[in-house]
């Protein structure tokens, strides 16, 4: 009883506080007065109730009061409308823009592998392995309950129907263990089994719900229906799940066929490759054995595979000690080094800091100013009795208010940002498939976001305007305290957090966009819409090696006879791709030096390469239909030494000035003979400061008879204006009509294609920098010109007493400048610090800074762009001041 | 105040409605109404005191009712407690709730009458 009345009366102390003025004493005293007449009547049960009566309107107090406050902040804001929209623009933007990035960046590295089971005990060679090795540590069933092993990007040839025109789709070649590993039911049919699947057996594909839906219209009857792939024949086995999109889901797979295939069907299984232990060509995806964490895992794995190294007596004896295999987390979509985790989230974060900070800072200025503007109002409610607490919620609803409509506006441009990337396409020869839908995360995420910023902007500016002394403020003059200029006062640490923050931002987003755009430009010697880029597989259209091979030798030669045809060559890669390969060279002389090994790109190129491209050799000769004849072998074991064209960085890496032309050079054990020199051309990742060594190498039979992702790209150089395209397809096609002829187009759009990626990096980077500017500029004016309404009087009398405009404009400046500069060098040091910082941790960021940093035009520029317009910021409102009457300010009181 | 600014309370909420009820009679405190309904309803309905006076806080605020400034004859006036009492729109809304339900009552009757026959 009296337990229950103590509960009682501390519940009544909960109430709201304007409620517990006028009636928590009634509440209470009645509550006494029926206790024991209820304890009497109803026993327990009405104590009880009687708390739980008031347990439910101390929360039915708060939500009606809250209801007040959201209607009072609603009409507060269309009050002030400017204010307003300003809020929940800059605030929708910043949001937007981390809403789209956190989504981003979540579903890659967060978000479970869509359609497997247990994601979390999968793990992922870092590394691609062989086959062969694969198999070895499938037999650890102490560290794995599975592993499989796995190509993703393979091409396929495919008709529906046995005579109809081919198309190209990519899917994965997978070990027979692949979808158990996975723990992948199928939708219909089965998928692949190790115990039913097995060498020699009639070919069989599993199918995408996506290719079932998009390819065969959902038909019932899919199961059993043979499907031509590359021109074998195989019967469709299985349908997976509809969530399902294989693992390393951001490269489409769209049929997942068994490595028990023939090779005839799949070139990429050619050579015995599954045998070879040091053909390194497949991903290993593992399913860890219960209770095995991934470390120990790693470190028995790394064991596996020093012990294999060691026994492939062909191969040098490795002293090194570093780990040999690194696990990731296959989990999640995207897979990264674990230490790298924290690295990218770490930048994500201090990005998404930095802006939304930014924006904050911004609001939370405006809204001290207007706190200041609303003083008198503020103090007349803290008179009739309102709490400071009642108070500063009022303010903290109508700044989550504004943050909520903000995110509101946030996540339409997120929404807008993801429904643009989903129609973007990167540039490469596999098509990517990033889902970048905007899930439930995505809107918890925001609005959360909104929450924080409307409480983390509103707080302080709350805190300053309640602490108002009611007294003077009451009294007529609203602007009584003449503080002028606080050093530190919250106002001014705002600014110069701003303005620091704002080239941070504009610093390190900068140097982004520079590293990028500096990549990203191609300047051919020629028109880029004259020369046309087209590819051929015809491995893939089911061609025998030796059948490939003699179409690659005549082709050429057919369409030089066509007349709009000016020059012609054939390559593995597209011109001034972004390059894949890599190769560490050295001269033959110093090969047992490792110090004068060096990184050099590695492009595949085929007879009259650089002719076509206009480019002359600097001293010997380049690639002719003889060097496309050579026989060559995956491993270099046959040791033929190939002919070779460097660029001239390479050749003045390897031989200093001396004659490069005539020398020797090895890769492993591949021998180069140098046969000519080229100038530096750019490939994607350099730039005119650091130009990247190259090497390039012939085309060879083994490229014909197992061409890449990309196929052989034929480049065809011809007059301006004639319709070579369709005189090359005619020929093409009377050679033989099944080609397939894939990825047509002008060197021009295949630049402006692979451009487009950095373009959007680069228009996304400097959006975001342009848009912490704005945004401190627009802070900058609103605290000045409210410096200069608070400070009205003061520059009356001093006007008065034969101040002149112009030291009234200078002493109105002086402050902003004192804070411009502050904040100018704080910024300078922080972006300094976080690009040091941020280039130590990964060398990601290391490249894209190295290039920049000491770039004067932004080092110099920026702050000198960031203070001009914050200075042009504080004078606009700044010229006001000179315009004050001095007898009407005075008047005023 | 025309009817249908009145019609805009009704129906009325229970609790309401039996507050006002209670004030009819005249002006009254929190326990009283509390006392009255309950003998009023036989028991049946009773009013927990912090519904009651969240009740009240809103008829206040929707003018309903009032706060009564004036006390009740010495001998019976507690001076601990606040009285309150109808406003004229009160007793409106009141007497349209009441021939709400007493219109309900005659279409129950009138369809008891038309099944019993």
């Amino acid at each position: 009883m009296n337990f229950a009345l103590r509960i009682y009366r501390r519940l009544a102390e909960a109430f709201p506080h304007e409620f517990k003025l006028v009636y928590g004493a009634d509440v209470v005293q009645l509550g006494e007065d029926v206790a024991v007449e209820i304890a009497k009547q109803h026993g327990v049960g009405g104590l009880i109730r009687l708390i739980a009566d008031i347990a439910i309107r101390v929360v039915v107090e708060y939500l009606s009061e809250m209801r007040r406050d959201l209607r009072y902040a609603v009409r507060a804001l269309i009050k002030s409308p400017g204010f307003a929209l300003v809020g929940i623009i800059s605030l929708g933007l910043g949001m937007g823009v981390t809403t789209s990035v956190f989504s981003r960046l979540w579903a890659q590295l967060f978000r479970d592998l869509p359609g497997v089971a247990n994601a979390q005990e999968l793990v992922m060679s870092q590394n691609p392995v062989s086959y062969y090795y694969s198999e070895r540590y499938r037999e650890q069933k102490s560290l794995f309950a599975g592993v499989a092993a796995f190509q993703n990007g393979v091409p396929f040839n495919v008709a529906l129907r046995g005579n109809a025109k081919p198309e190209r789709v990519f899917g994965q070649l997978v070990s027979p263990d692949y979808f158990s590993v996975l723990g992948v039911k199928p939708q219909r049919g089965r998928v692949l089994d190790p115990d039913i699947d097995r060498p020699g057996d009639a070919p069989v594909v599993v199918i995408t719900d996506r290719f079932w839906r998009n390819r065969l219209n959902s038909s019932p009857d899919a199961l059993g229906k043979t499907l031509r792939l590359n021109g074998q024949t195989a019967t469709i086995v299985g349908i997976t799940p509809k969530d399902f999109r294989g693992a390393l889901p951001f490269v489409t797979a769209e049929l997942f066929v068994p490595v028990t295939a023939p090779a005839a069907l799949a070139p990429e299984l050619a050579n015995d490759i599954l045998h070879k232990r040091d053909a390194k060509v497949f991903q290993a995806m593992m399913r860890l054995a219960p209770g095995v964490a991934i470390d120990s895992a790693e470190a028995g794995l790394d064991t596996i595979t020093r012990r294999l190294d060691d026994q492939d007596t062909s191969k040098p004896v490795r002293g090194d000690k570093g780990r040999r295999v690194t696990l990731l987390a296959g989990r999640a979509v995207l897979p990264i080094p674990r230490a790298l985790k924290p690295v990218v989230v770490g930048f994500v974060a201090v990005l998404i800091g930095l802006v939304l900070g930014i924006a904050c800072m911004n609001l939370a200025n405006m809204l001290l100013a207007r706190g200041a503007a609303r003083s008198k109002e503020l103090a007349i409610r803290l008179a009739v009795g309102a709490s400071r607490f009642r108070l500063m919620r009022q303010m903290l609803t109508e700044g989550i208010l504004i943050a909520l409509l903000g995110g509101l506006a946030g996540f339409g441009l997120a929404y807008w940002l993801s429904m643009l990337s989903s129609q973007l396409k990167l540039p490469s020869a596999v098509p990517q498939d990033f889902d970048p839908n905007l899930d439930w995360r995505a809107l918890v995420f925001t609005f959360a976001l909104a929450i924080v910023c409307g409480v983390g902007f509103s707080l302080v500016p709350a805190l300053q305007a309640t602490k108002a002394d009611v007294a003077p403020t009451l009294k007529e003059g609203a602007v009584t305290q003449l503080r002028g200029y606080r050093r530190f006062g919250m106002r001014n640490l705002l600014v110069v957090g701003q303005v620091a923050g704002s080239l941070m931002l504009l610093l390190i987003t900068g140097f982004l966009v520079l590293g990028f755009s500096k990549t990203g430009n191609v300047q051919t010697k020629f028109d880029a819409n004259t020369m046309y880029l087209l590819s051929l597989d015809p491995v893939r259209d089911g061609y025998s090696p030796e059948r490939a091979e003699a179409l690659f030798e005549k082709l050429p030669e057919r369409l030089k006879a066509s007349a709009a045809v000016q020059s012609i060559a054939l390559a593995a890669e597209a011109p001034f791709s972004i390059a894949s390969r890599t190769a560490q060279l050295t001269a033959a002389k110093d090969s047992s030096d490792p110090s004068r090994l060096k990184l050099v790109v590695k492009e595949t190129v085929g007879a009259g390469y650089f002719a076509t491209l206009s480019e002359p050799m600097l001293a010997g000769r380049e690639f002719v239909e003889r060097d496309q004849r050579l026989e060559t072998s995956a491993d270099g074991s046959k040791a033929v030494a190939l002919p070779i064209v460097l660029n001239e960085s390479a050749a003045r890496g390897l031989f200093g000035n001396g004659n490069a032309v005539g020398q020797r050079v090895t890769e492993d054990k591949q021998l180069y003979d140098v046969v000519g020199v080229v100038r530096d051309l750019k490939n994607g990742i350099a730039d005119e400061d650091q130009p990247a060594s190259a090497l390039y190498v012939p085309l060879t039979r083994r490229d014909f008879a197992s061409p890449p992702a990309g196929g052989i790209t034929i480049m065809v150089r011809s007059d301006a204006g004639t319709d070579a395209l369709g005189g090359i397809r005619r020929e093409i096609a009377s050679m033989d009509p099944n080609l397939v002829v894939f990825d047509v187009r002008t060197l021009g759009e295949y630049l402006e294609f692979s451009r487009s990626f950095m373009r959007i990096a680069v228009d996304m980077y400097g959006g975001i920098g342009v848009f912490g500017l704005v945004l401190a500029a627009i802070g900058l004016a609103g605290v000045t010109a409210h410096a200069v309404a608070r400070r009205r009087k003061e520059i009356g009398i001093r006007m008065a007493l034969g101040a002149r405009k112009a030291q009234v404009l200078r002493l109105v400046l002086r402050e902003g400048a004192v804070l411009v500069v502050v904040g100018t060098a704080l910024g300078f040091l922080g972006a300094i610090a976080m690009v040091k910082i941020l280039s130590t941790l990964t060398s990601i960021f290391a490249e894209a800074f190295n290039v920049t940093t000491n770039d004067p035009r932004l080092v110099v520029g920026a702050p000198l762009l960031l203070a001009a317009l914050a200075m042009v910021a504080c004078y606009i409102p700044a010229r006001k001041s000179a315009k004050i009457d001095p007898i009407k300010a005075l008047r005023e009181e | 105040m025309t009817d249908t600014d009145l019609q805009r309370f009704l129906p009325l909420k229970t609790q309401w409605f039996h507050i006002l009820l209670s004030l009819a009679g005249g002006e009254q405190h929190g326990y009283g109404i509390m006392q009255e309904v309950l003998e009023r309803t036989g028991g049946k309905v009773r009013l927990w005191p912090a519904t009651l006076y969240g009740s009240l806080k809103r008829l206040i605020e929707t003018e309903l009712i009032q706060e009564s400034a004036e006390r009740p004859a010495p001998e019976l006036d507690d001076a601990r407690r606040r009285y309150y009492r109808l406003t004229a729109l009160g007793r409106r809304v009141l007497d349209a709730e009441c021939e709400r339900l007493q219109d309900l009552v005659r279409a129950i009757r009138v369809k008891q009458a038309m099944v019993t026959e």
